[in-house]
């Protein structure tokens, strides 16, 4: 009896959770799958091309807003990064009082992020453009480097410190000599998680870039709302590319992390 | 000791201004104007305080949107719990540690993929012509096409896919954290695996639904970027009414206000299901 439905539940649950990881991953199948179709328009599927990839890289509008998505997401990564860590070490084994400040950002939803900061520009009269957008995206990063970095500091052997204060070295050295190189793989993840956000974002940049600071994400969604076509689809195949890259780079750091 | 901390903190006090002030100017300074402007009518240079605006939002339509934004983002949530749980499961307590890994690093990875590009997938399969269609017509189960976008069931499986990971992964979070021994004690005291199941795994696991369902509830609350591609535009939500008033039509003032009514409503009912969820856990802990 028992036996009987042990064995169906050894069947069921790894069915189910085979669906559901099929279902997670059906869109993405379908986009790279399509991407290599040879026909405009047609969701057939009529041979195999590589048609669309040669027209990705002919493409100028891409690779500006490539540019200027790499520009924002590599200075916001950086900035938040800096800032955050500064801050969290300011802030460390002193007050927790402030830190609730930084959880802000992701209580509530982004569109009132960055509808406050659509109306903060435009009522101070600042030009929209990248430097807006890296203002917006760093502050969405801080919100994620604050806490991470919070509890680093916190594993952090703190007789550590100590020993490097005893052993007379200044304030600063101890934060670079001790403190940083201690937390150099969680500052790389947490700046990668930064830059991949900043990259993924849509919702900041569109209420707050102007025409001349396309990112990739808005010139996709323009491209979406002129209807399918399957020059996304090998953008897409391309970003994927660089994303697997990327995670693989992350989870070796993390992996690292484990090993020190 | 002291000596050390003291040093520390005088030192480093002044390492937390650049990410305050930025804090603070991004995102508490832009937080009061949309307070203000919901509140003050600044178009002619002078600035009178008034409620119009909350007039103006606070009508059947308005209302309409945000129980239906309300309405899709519980039940989206509420989906996720059920697939979530078996999932968390499945991972924490079923398999090896490899398999582990290997099953979070593909949970985690479609975040990394651009949410648009997901988005825009649905497209190719729930389209007039997409996948689903060709393929229902090729098997002959209809004799045309179906009409599976541009309607709610399109937003709320869309929403469905995009957000599953942000219910597994604190769920199975809390699971990690629960020792399989309690399991075992159970047995062990003779109880039946449904018994464990609903005392002792459950009431100990139910907080990491509670996470996911507010952190969906949150997001989807506000989504914009899947009504507006899978919803057809026809059927307005909080996101895309928000984006309507400060795009589209520039007020403002009012959108501020629809801003500061629609949060506030997000915020009772967050409150809402954190007393449900611990009425939930209260009750099937003292069931005896």
């Amino acid at each position: 009896m028992k036996n009987n439905r042990l064995s169906l539940s050894n069947i069921t649950m790894p069915a189910f959770v085979s669906s559901v990881y099929f279902f997670l991953y059906l869109p993405i199948f379908i986009l790279v799958l399509f991407s290599f179709n040879d026909a405009r328009f047609v969701y057939k599927w009529s041979g195999f091309t590589l048609n669309w990839y040669y027209e990705l890289f002919r493409s100028t509008e891409v690779w500006l807003a490539l540019q200027n998505s790499l520009i924002i997401a590599t200075s916001s990564s950086i900035l938040s990064l800096i800032m955050g860590c500064l801050l969290v070490w300011g802030l460390f084994r002193r007050s927790k009082f402030l830190l609730p400040l930084f959880y802000i950002t992701v209580m509530i939803p982004d569109v009132v992020v960055s509808v406050g900061l659509l109306s903060f520009f435009t009522l101070l009269y600042v030009p929209l453009g990248i430097t807006t957008l890296i203002a917006g995206h760093t502050l969405l990063g801080l919100g994620f480097v604050v806490p991470i970095m919070y509890s680093c500091f916190n594993e952090l052997d703190y007789r550590l410190i100590e020993a490097s204060l005893d052993l007379n070295a200044s304030r600063w050295q101890t934060f670079f000599k001790v403190v940083l190189p201690l937390l150099k793989p969680s500052l790389i993840a947490a700046g990668l998680l930064v830059f991949i956000i900043s990259l993924d974002d849509f919702l900041i940049a569109f209420f707050c870039a102007s025409s001349d600071s396309q990112t990739l994400s808005l010139y996709i969604f323009s491209m979406v709302r002129l209807g399918l076509s399957p020059l996304i689809n090998a953008l897409s195949v391309f970003l994927l590319s660089v994303s697997c890259l990327f995670v693989l780079l992350f989870s070796s750091l993390r992996d690292r992390k484990e090993f020190f | 000791m002291k000596e050390f901390k003291q040093r520390l903190s005088n030192s480093f006090f002044f390492s937390i201004v650049p990410g305050m002030l930025w804090q603070i100017l991004f995102l508490c300074v832009p937080l009061v104007f949309i307070l203000g402007l919901s509140f003050f009518d600044v178009t002619d240079k002078v600035v009178d305080f008034t409620l119009n605006y909350y007039r103006l939002v606070t009508n059947q339509f308005h209302l309409l949107v945000i129980l239906r934004s309300l309405w899709v983002s519980c039940l989206v949530a509420t989906i996720c719990s059920f697939i979530a749980y078996p999932v968390a499961y499945f991972i924490a307590f079923k398999v090896n540690k490899r398999w582990q890994g290997i099953g979070l690093f593909l949970l985690v990875l479609p975040f990394w993929i651009n949410f648009l590009l997901q988005v825009y997938a649905w497209c190719f399969i729930l389209e007039r012509n997409g996948v689903i269609n060709s393929i229902l017509l090729k098997i002959g189960l209809i004799s045309e096409p179906l009409y599976l976008m541009n309607n709610m069931v399109a937003v709320i499986v869309v929403m469905i896919q995009a957000y599953l990971p942000f219910m597994i992964l604190p769920i199975y979070s809390g699971m990690a954290r629960f020792s399989k021994r309690l399991i075992e004690a159970s047995y062990d005291l003779g109880a039946s695996s449904t018994y464990t199941f609903w005392h002792i795994t459950l009431p100990l696991t139910i907080s990491g639904i509670k996470t996911g369902f507010i952190l969906i509830l949150v997001m989807t609350f506000g989504e914009f970027t899947i009504p507006t591609l899978m919803g057809g535009g026809k059927k307005l939500f909080v996101g895309t009414l928000i984006s309507e008033y400060f795009f589209t039509s520039r007020s403002m003032s009012q959108g501020s206000a629809f801003v500061c009514v629609s949060g506030i409503v997000l915020f009772v009912a967050i409150l809402i299901i954190n007393k449900i969820f611990s009425q939930i856990s209260g009750v099937v802990d003292h069931e005896e």
